[in-house]
């Protein structure tokens, strides 16, 4: 062969695709044990057995071509080569989980019929020898004529061997032939033959398009972005207005008429000793999914997250603090008085300094959530949850993304393209960002910190007001899907059909992978954003210099960003905010985290540039003009509140814009979050002054 | 029980947990159909019910699968006794 061949890896959600990518490529994709953590194709390079690169494409899960969902749309569309930045995968590594060979097959089946060369990789070999399954590898090599590599992807076992098999410049295609059911075959013929001469395919490609023209409801969908020619479409409706009226089930036929030569492979080369008595996932799973046990465990399991974000964050915590207030008391003796001495403490340490204190705290979440995602807890949450997000109208698997934007809005945003229906996916976009994510933290801490200065209030209220934040949050977006669904976007609840995998020991490697890859980002995100916004915000509340003699306040009041947030400040009074809050409200709108080394410029450039570090005490010494204090425990909470619902992340609206394909949900967005999060401050902030707080 | 030829049909829903039942018929729009027969759910295959009267678990072929109420109550089986 002259061209390098590029492979495309396919199978069911779940089964161990990314696992291998990574053991073939040394890349580091996102591997978990839930479907569904794969959305988009990527792509890698393997240096085969005579040093010639080979392109490997990982891919999302699928259950079948006819795809149902945006993932399996990528999926779908790279391997019929619709998608215009992917060359064609030329051959095409199918793999299966040995545990579960006859539903896995069926996707290799429908892939057989693509005509591409086809290695058929059995994955979790380990797990199907656990449970008493054999295979006989060769059997089905020689049944289907293709080679079949039995392999542990995650224990790096038969990598060699499918290396060996990748590297080959020849691979036999599959003589595995079944017949397509007899009332159905003429009408797949005609529509072949419509697709090579009408739409320009290659005949085996017409072919598998033919067939999944047939078993999917949605003509439009399956034809990928190009429509289908209208000759292709009239043909196919009258061959289905004939079998309705016959009474065929033409899709049902197709689908079993596979099985039947699905069941016909496996029990010719499966064998399962007796069906074991339960296994340990179903005894954990008696109690985690259990209706009253399973509330309590998620409970415990949040619990113990926050509590251990209190309690083992403070020491690293402390010590980067103090790093800072070294550093910054460093470069003063270093450098004489002057703005740009005042730049780097005050604007650097202030802003990007405060920022990294939070790592901590960061690192800790982003363990908890891995733990989470690598044990397959995921799925569990999901089901347990689906009852509820049935009354809000959604189902329980749409409790994956809001799950995962805990961590971040981004990848939740991108994890509902596995939601089937358009307009739940669309309601789950727009509720995603409620979710307190990682960016919120920093503030959440701040504030808790100026609540509760000191260390003698107990842990537990600290824990407990960050529960009812992240609460809060979340039965935001449960009553804003709610109205979504009963009002923009109506319509039934989907059914949830999700495969639970079995637990699995949480991969160390996996989960610290995940960590540093997040902390990466967030010390990546601190060193270029937040250091440019920080040197900037530095210059506009430096700037333009109030006459010789004005204390720092009044130069603040006077500089550009006190301008801006004076400007501000007859819209936020009313929910206990003064300009100094203002500034940070507008700065954050780059991301929430900015807010706390806004508040850190701001505050170490009215101090006089005293104490950078402990912004804890300068929010502390806040005053309103008339001498009121300002970080009131009541302002703390409603600020708190405030970033609760706000939607204050230019990722997460050019996420969505990518996403939804239009600028209208995004900003759609944005307003009513940011609308609700000013009204819902306002009731907070004004029935607690009534009250007397 | 044995299978009968008289036999009673149940939705999934319904079927007690620990049971085992065999698919006889998908009901619901051709959608669904299309879809849970590609997972498996295939007429003549045996299911067990694992758990769950909201959202079911039940166990296809060596895999857990988790069901919203209403898709369940689309799938019609024959109870054939418990494993
Ligand atoms: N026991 C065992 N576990 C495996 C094996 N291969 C992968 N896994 C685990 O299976 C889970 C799923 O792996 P992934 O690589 O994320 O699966 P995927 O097919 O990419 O999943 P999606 O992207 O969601 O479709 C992870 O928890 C892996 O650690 C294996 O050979 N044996
Ligand atoms: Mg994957």
């Amino acid at each position: 062969m002259a061209k390098a061949p590029v492979y495309a890896i396919v199978g069911n959600p779940n089964c161990g695709k990314s696992t291998l990518f990574n053991a073939l490529t040394g890349l580091k994709q996102k591997v978990g044990n839930y479907p569904g953590v794969t959305v988009e194709k990527k792509t890698g390079t393997l240096y085969s057995q005579h040093g010639q690169p080979i392109t490997i494409i990982d891919l999302p899960g699928a259950y079948s071509l006819a795809a149902r969902s945006p993932d399996e749309a990528v999926t779908r569309d790279v391997l019929l080569g619709r998608r215009e930045d992917t060359a064609q995968p030329d051959r095409v590594l199918c793999i299966v989980d040995a545990t579960n060979l006859e539903r896995n097959l069926y996707l290799v089946h429908q892939v057989l019929d693509l005509g591409r060369p086809v290695i058929l990789i059995l994955n979790m070999m380990d797990l199907a020898a656990q449970a008493g399954i054999s295979i006989r590898v060769a059997r089905l090599s020689q049944m289907l004529g293709i080679p079949v590599i039995p392999c542990e992807a995650v224990n790096g076992k038969g990598i060699i061997e499918l290396k060996l098999a990748i590297s080959r410049h020849d691979l036999p295609l599959s003589r595995h032939a079944w017949d397509i059911p007899a009332p159905i075959a003429p009408a797949v013929a005609e529509l072949q033959a419509s697709l090579v001469s009408n739409g320009g395919k290659a005949p085996l490609i017409a072919r598998a398009e033919a067939l999944l023209l047939l078993t999917d409801q949605d003509s439009v969908r399956v034809a990928g972005s190009a429509p289908l020619d209208a000759k292709t479409q009239e043909i196919l409706r009258s061959w289905q207005s004939r079998w309705e009226a016959q009474g065929v089930d033409w899709a049902g036929t197709l689908v079993s008429s596979r099985y039947e030569a699905i069941g016909r492979l496996a029990s010719e080369v499966a064998q399962s000793a007796k069906p074991s008595a339960q296994t340990l996932s179903d005894r954990i799973d008696a109690v985690v999914i259990h209706p009253l046990w399973g509330w309590v465990v998620l409970a415990l399991v949040m619990t113990l997250l926050f509590f251990s974000i209190f309690k083992f964050a403070q020491a690293p915590m402390d010590w980067i603090g103090d790093g800072n207030a070294a550093l910054a008391g460093w470069i003063r003796g270093l450098m004489p008085d002057g703005d740009l001495r005042n730049l780097l403490t005050d604007g650097v340490i202030g802003g990007v300094g405060t920022i990294v204190t939070f790592l901590p705290q960061i690192l800790i979440l982003f363990f908890f959530i891995g733990l989470l995602e690598s044990t397959g807890y995921m799925a569990r949450a999901a089901f347990i949850m689906d009852r509820l997000m049935g009354h809000v109208g959604l189902n329980g698997k749409s409790f994956i993304p809001l799950l995962s934007s805990y961590a971040c809005a981004i990848p939740g945003i991108m994890a509902t393209r596995t939601i089937e229906d358009p307009k739940d996916r669309l309601v789950t976009i727009l509720v995603a960002p409620l979710m307190s994510c990682s960016a919120r933290l920093p503030v959440y801490l701040l504030m808790i910190a100026a609540l509760f200065p000191g260390p003698t209030y107990p842990i537990a209220a600290k824990v407990g007001i960050m529960v009812l934040m992240y609460a809060l949050g979340t039965i935001g977006a449960f009553g804003f899907a709610w109205l979504f669904k009963r009002t923009l976007l109506r319509g039934k609840p989907p059914l949830m059909i999700m495969e639970l995998p079995p637990y699995r020991l949480p991969r160390i490697k996996d989960v610290l992978l995940q960590m540093t890859e997040r902390a990466g980002l967030f010390l990546k995100n601190a060193g270029t954003v937040i250091l440019a916004i920080s040197i900037v915000l530095w210059l506009l509340a430096a700037y333009p210099k109030s006459p010789a003699g004005a204390t720092a306040t009044e130069q603040l009041a006077h500089s550009f960003a006190g301008r801006a947030g004076h400007l501000l400040e007859p819209v936020i009074k009313p929910i206990g905010f003064d300009w100094h809050i203002g500034i940070g409200l507008i700065s954050s709108f780059a991301a929430r985290e900015v807010f706390v080394s806004t508040m850190g410029v701001v505050f170490s450039a009215e101090s006089g540039g005293e104490d950078t570090t402990s912004l804890r005490h300068a929010l502390n010494a806040a005053r309103w003009p008339d001498g009121r204090v300002l970080f009131t425990p009541l302002v703390c909470i409603t600020l708190m509140v405030f970033y609760v619902f706000a939607m204050q992340c230019m990722s997460t609206i050019a996420v969505v814009r990518r996403e939804t394909n239009s600028w209208r949900w995004p900003l759609f967005q944005t307003a009513y979050m940011t609308g609700a999060a000013w009204i819902i401050c306002f009731i907070v902030y004004q029935s607690g002054t009534a009250l007397g707080f | 029980m044995s299978e009968s030829p008289f036999h009673h049909l149940m939705p999934l829903c319904q079927l007690p947990a620990r049971a085992t039942g065999r698919i006889c018929e998908l009901t619901g729009d051709s959608e669904f159909c299309q879809r849970i027969r590609e997972m498996g759910f295939g007429e003549s295959v045996y299911v067990t019910k694992i758990a769950g009267n909201g959202t079911i678990l039940c166990q296809l072929n060596g895999t857990r699968i988790g069901l919203s109420h209403d898709a369940a109550r689309q799938i019609l089986v024959e109870r054939v006794g418990s494993r």
